[in-house]
């Protein structure tokens, strides 16, 4: 049954089946809201189609198979912590494995993506974009998340988006109309507050061209020239000492040089200013459909964000890329995503129901010699957030701020400064260390969530009478992995759980914690 | 799996696990280091005494009696003719032939956090370029391949700005912090590294079999996805598991040492740091950080008000911890092959303020290099009487750099791959090393 045949009435059904899975916060959102009635699953499988029809172009050329589309189980984890950052609950869990319904997986898109802690979330990981992770000012960063969450909770448009960083200014704080200026100009800020840092990280971010080399010296392996950072940085020049304004002047000298640079727009042969703010130029230039990088670098980051690994070139140096590369699949999805009107939850759903988003991690050459399949999708390492946010899930913890909870009490920010130390911006690279490890083993949360006086998940599995050894071993599984145990883990296990003279009780707590420190747990399949 | 029958189900797990991790059931477990093992005998290792705040130079290496910048301190004559150390430090003016002192340092970083960057990094500040710390640096040269303990151990850690990390090195290089428990600097020092013990709930047999389940577990992931992280993942759990194993070699356990020694190097939290620092040494860890910092006064050597009696109270914890470690390491073979390094951010006004403080001064300041590879009893720069400016061999701080660089052996041009793909010298470029205080 193809989704075209789907009337709205079905639609309605699906989410509202699917919802009941979900959790509880998405059943009252769904009841109380509009959502059932404006979602339009067509639109979005269109350009997951056109998706896969240019993957499986690229897999035909290359004469691999197509990847392996993953099971329900992984599918859920994936994608809740894609779209929400944490774990799906047990309920949760059990019931979309057990659901039936041919459509789950997009309406649980849909749904996912319209809760609130979606916004929250992916917040969090256009933060990260904008202030990268180990530069001088990351702490600035999370000040930009109020502003972000608001773009994304209205799924504002793309371009709107970015002409509202670009063009927000000090005074706006004042302006009861606009709640979020203040967290917009913290973007300029973090960037050094400067003309300089301002052009660098604008120019690295919506575009994916990487100037700052170019500030002292002609970058060394692009073809950009001090002049054409200088040339960027004078739309820029009235940011100064953390202030941002408009200015009117539309040159700019460096600190300690004695050229004085006009604003020039990159790779145009022509800028006109015609009297306009610098910025509200550079911003149009910058969104304009005809900008080769602006939809481009944007699909780009969502597709890393979703995939693990960027279309072509890196999501902050496009120029390592060429035509070749980008004509694969970027350029024809950026010009989706324009025609798209720049709606990032379209873009987003479309990439979320797609082949190359659904395929399996694993690794082709496990899969035996004769079958050669694409290697589309890495292992994504777990943000510091989430892998807190994972652990409060999993473990039942606490949420009110009247029962101590972990999320306010300041143990969630030092688990979280502590795994920031040892996080980097590359969803595949796993690059914890030492403490981050000893944290996982031996600190306060782990320990009071494998120790049966304290541990909810584990009163809960171990006290229930109802249950069999095999389905508290299951239930763990399910609230840590979002799976149920292989046959051999069950056998291997069940084993220990039930050796001569062993307490199933102390056993069940040491299967949770080495659930909770396996590289399953930290590391996305 | 009637062949099991003469095996209990305990024993079937073991070896189903044993099995499934691929190895025999002793050979991940870390044989316990029986004898105290020395470190290689070419073995270079760093200790960085870490002054935050920025000691005044003119009450401890660069005293000016009789002028009256000076204040109320007096000088007092070294071990070597002609050179003299202030009245607070005896114990090192007993040992100023191991000592080269730097009293022409010169900078232009005069905020705390620019100042703490360009000493710990080697590199002015700038955006967007996250330099790594000395520590991550050397050890990243310095430490063995698949060391059981890291590279890079911090003690006590104090800096501004939390700057002084592995920057673009990675992780990898980020040094395994200890934390004393106990605020009071007289207090017993209680030097721990956070999360090293097992909760107390967890029986002797429950740690055996978590870590067990753990390696089966990463066996059957590992067994269905190949991927680099995973790995990396795997290795990293093993060196952790092996420090909890072996506690660090062992290497916390300052209660092995004698009454006497321990007193020696003082009973607060900097004197027993830079004991650990002479045991991790020992155990092939090629950097250590001790830091000493006031207790209450979180800003350490930051002396803006009472300048003596602070810097006078610093004084009396820092020189026989430093002596003692001079003697230790000496008695044990080892300060030929370890450099140790005295620096803050910067250094003090010689104009004392209303206050009876000293404010910060970035233009003539000291910093002093004791140890493997330099040839000692010398001093490099001079202040003139008043201490206002250098008037003679200025030393910039990546000359410093690449002078600590050649006295551990590293070659100061080694450059690393930063995040941006630009590559980065150690000692930053154009850096010359201070060749007449290197042994050899």
């Amino acid at each position: 049954m193809s989704m075209q045949l789907c009337s709205s009435a079905t639609v309605r059904r699906l989410l509202l089946a699917v919802c009941c899975l979900i959790s509880d916060t998405a059943i009252g959102q769904l009841l109380k809201s509009d959502i059932v009635r404006d979602v339009d699953l067509h639109a979005g499988r269109a350009m997951a189609d056109w998706i896969d029809q240019k993957s499986q172009a690229q897999w035909d050329q290359e004469g691999v198979a197509a990847p392996l589309i993953v099971d329900d189980g992984t599918f859920l984890r994936r994608l809740y912590l894609d779209l929400t950052g944490t774990i799906p609950s047990v309920a949760t869990a059990r019931e979309f494995l057990e659901s039936t319904d041919e459509y789950k997986r997009a309406i649980a898109i849909e749904v996912l993506l319209r809760e609130p802690r979606s916004a929250e979330h992916l917040a969090r990981v256009w933060r990260r974009m904008l202030v990268p992770t180990g530069t001088p000012s990351e702490g600035m960063g999370q000040s930009i998340e109020p502003w972000l969450k608001d773009q994304f909770a209205r799924n504002a448009p793309y371009d709107e988006f970015a002409r509202n960083l670009l063009t927000v200014k000090s005074t706006d704080a004042t302006d009861p109309t606009k709640p979020y200026a203040t967290s917009a100009i913290m973007f300029y800020q973090a960037a050094g507050g400067n003309a300089e840092g301002a052009a660098d990280s604008a120019t690295r971010f919506f575009l994916g061209v990487r100037l700052g080399c170019a500030k002292c010296h002609d970058h060394p392996f692009a073809k950009w020239k001090q002049e054409d950072f200088w040339g960027m940085a004078a739309f820029f020049a009235g940011v100064q000492n953390g202030t941002v304004e408009d200015s009117p002047r539309t040159t700019i000298r460096p600190q300690d040089g004695d050229v004085e640079y006009a604003a020039k727009l990159l790779w145009e042969e022509e800028t006109k200013l015609d009297g306009a703010s610098p910025r509200q130029v550079f911003a149009d230039w910058v969104v304009s459909e005809h900008n080769p990088n602006f939809a481009a670098t944007a699909v780009n980051r969502v597709w890393q964000h979703l995939c693990g690994r960027s279309l072509a070139g890196t999501v902050d140096d496009l120029d390592q890329a060429n035509a070749e590369d980008r004509a694969v699949l970027l350029d024809g999805l950026a010009r989706e995503f324009v025609q798209s009107k720049y709606d990032l939850r379209h873009l987003i759903s479309a990439i979320c129901r797609s082949k190359a988003y659904q395929c399996s991690t694993v690794s082709p050459n496990q899969l035996g010699d004769q079958l050669k399949v694409a290697d589309v999708r890495p292992l994504k390492t777990l943000s510091p957030e989430q892998v807190f946010d994972a652990m409060e899930q999993a473990l039942m913890l606490p949420v009110g701020r009247s029962d101590n909870a972990a999320r306010f009490n300041g143990e969630r920010m030092a688990i979280v400064a502590r795994m920031n130390e040892a996080f980097s911006d590359t969803p595949g690279d796993f690059s914890a260390g030492i403490p981050q490890a000893l944290m996982m083993m031996n600190g306060a949360v782990i320990s009071d969530a494998t120790d049966l006086a304290t541990s909810r998940t584990l009163r809960a599995v171990v006290d229930s009478p109802f249950m069999k050894d095999e389905d508290r071993l299951e239930t763990l599984f399910l609230a840590t992995l979002t799976r149920r145990p292989s046959d051999r883990e069950r056998e291997v296990l069940l084993a220990s759980v039930q050796a001569e003279g062993a307490a199933p009780g102390t056993v069940f707590a040491d299967i949770m914690w080495a659930l909770l420190n396996s590289p399953e747990f930290v590391l996305s399949r | 799996m009637s062949g099991f029958d003469l095996f209990t189900r305990r024993d079937i797990t073991r070896m189903l696990m044993a099995s499934a991790a691929g190895v025999s059931l002793s050979g991940w477990m870390p044989k316990l280091a029986a004898q105290s093992e020395t470190a290689k005998k070419n073995g270079r290792a760093c200790i960085l005494l870490w002054m935050g705040g920025g000691p005044s130079q003119l009450d401890t290496f660069d005293p000016k009696p009789g002028h009256k910048n000076g204040g109320p301190v007096k000088a007092i004559d070294t071990a070597v003719p002609g050179i003299q150390l202030s009245e607070y430090l005896p114990g090192l003016a007993k040992q100023m032939k191991e000592l080269v002192l730097f009293r022409g340092m010169t900078s232009k970083e005069g905020d705390h956090g620019r100042a703490s960057q360009l000493m710990l990094t080697g590199y002015r500040p700038v955006e967007a370029v996250n330099y790594p710390g000395i520590g991550s640096l050397l050890a990243k040269e310095l430490a063995p391949a698949d060391g059981e303990l890291p590279g890079f151990v911090s003690i006590s850690p104090f800096r501004f700005g939390g700057v002084g990390g592995p920057g673009f090195l990675g992780p990898k290089y980020a040094p395994l912090t200890v934390s004393g428990n106990s605020a009071d600097p007289n207090a017993r020092a209680d030097l721990t590294v956070e999360n090293m013990l097992p909760p107390a709930h967890v029986s002797e047999g429950s740690k055996k079999s978590r870590i067990e389940m753990l390696h089966f577990l990463q066996q059957e992931f590992s067994s269905k996805v190949a991927s680099e992280a995973a790995k990396v993942h795997q290795a990293n759990y093993d060196r952790a598991i092996r420090m909890v194993e072996t506690q660090g070699k062992n290497a916390f356990k300052l209660e092995e040492e004698p009454e006497a020694l321990r007193d020696a190097y003082g009973r607060n939290r900097f004197g027993q740091g830079c004991l650990l620092a002479r045991r991790l040494v020992e155990r092939g860890v090629p950097f250590v950080e001790v830091s000493l910092a006031n207790s209450g006064n979180v800003f350490g050597w930051d002396t803006h008000t009472d300048n003596f009696n602070q810097v006078k109270s610093l004084c009396d914890v820092l020189d026989p911890a430093w002596c003692t470690l001079m003697n230790d390491l000496r008695e044990r073979g080892l300060l030929e092959t370890t450099t140790i390094v005295w620096m803050g951010e910067f250094g003090r006004t010689p104009v004392i303020n209303e206050s009876g403080g000293r404010d910060h001064f970035p233009l003539a300041w000291s910093t002093v290099l004791a140890g493997g590879g330099l040839k000692g009893g010398q001093v490099v720069g001079d202040t003139g009487k008043a201490g206002a400016e250098v008037v003679d061999r200025p030393v910039q701080v990546k000359d410093f750099y690449a002078t600590i660089c050649k006295a551990v052996g590293v070659d100061p041009n080694k450059e690393n791959i930063s995040t941006i793909g630009r590559p980065i010298s150690i000692a930053e470029t154009g850096a010359e090393p201070v060749t007449e205080v290197l042994a050899g």
